[in-house]
């Protein structure tokens, strides 16, 4: 039942037991809860923008976006393009553009903004104001959850 | 006496030609700059992080690195952690940065944008 992928970074982790009560308590939520949770993710307009840029260029292509343990605060988003679309994915949509998360990963995202900032030293895909989140890392790519 | 041939001094920052070119497209962009200036702040997990501003006029101690027509200028307080750092610009689908290669670096942060550097009293130490 605990998913494998989730659970194996927590291994290291000094909230370890938390993170596995947690993780068992969002995977037999997760089946009931799927379609709510991915309404529950924004996209800022910015993101469809660049989103949009992107697929004009290869039709099919869509921003997959997953969870996973690492990074310096225990867990961090980790954002990729891809073609192929499993069972276990929810989908994301807004204005045409689609977004692709899969069942896990979707319970760290309820509620939260993703966006595509743009600064002077970088520009890239983002989650922000995860409610999930506690605290992050300086960059925005790791967090920690809040138990 | 015969006189010295004159060394160029070794610039305190150097440029790839991606990082070139975006910083040209940069500043063009913006009337009234004449460069970017880089800095450090003290932030993120590991200590220091990069920033990069537009700048339109050179500071008092700012150190100014011209390449192949753009202006860099480095802030007084970055100077000593950024000696002698490549700065790379690298760009694919999902993002677009620049990168510092910096050789004084001892660690960084897994998204690769706070580190550390090694104080005077380390280096002593370590004698490098």
């Amino acid at each position: 039942q605990v998913n494998q992928k989730l659970l194996n970074p927590c291994s290291q982790c000094c909230r370890q037991r938390a993170c596995i009560l947690l993780t068992r308590q969002f995977s037999s939520e997760a089946n009931s809860e799927v379609k709510i949770a991915a309404d529950s993710v924004n996209i800022t307009n910015r993101c469809v923008e660049r989103l949009k840029k992107i697929t004009a260029d290869e039709k099919g292509l869509f921003l997959r976006i997953s969870v996973e343990g690492g990074g310096c605060s225990g867990f961090q988003y980790k954002f990729e393009l891809d073609k192929n679309m499993t069972e276990e994915d929810v989908v994301i949509e807004k204005d045409g553009v689609k977004i692709i998360t899969d069942t896990d990963s979707v319970e760290f995202l309820k509620n939260s903004t993703v966006d595509f900032t743009e600064e002077l030293i970088r520009s890239s895909f983002q989650v922000v104001n995860n409610p999930n989140a506690e605290q992050g890392c300086s960059c925005g790519a790791s967090f920690s959850l809040k138990l | 006496v015969t006189r010295r041939k004159p060394v160029p001094p070794r610039a305190a920052l150097t440029l790839t030609p991606a990082a070139v070119q975006r910083i040209q497209s940069l500043v063009s962009q913006k009337p009234g700059t004449i460069g970017l200036k880089i800095g450090v702040k003290q932030r993120g997990c590991n200590g220091l992080s990069y920033t990069l501003d537009y700048v339109k006029e050179r500071g008092k101690f700012d150190e100014v690195v011209e390449q192949d027509g753009v202006t860099v200028l480095m802030d007084k307080k970055a100077q000593l952690t950024l000696l002698g750092t490549e700065m790379d610009f690298k760009e694919d689908k999902l993002s677009s940065e620049f990168i510092f290669n910096n050789p004084n670096i001892i660690g960084v942060c897994g998204c690769g944008e706070s580190f550390n550097v090694f104080t005077p009293e380390e280096k002593k130490k370590s004698g490098s």
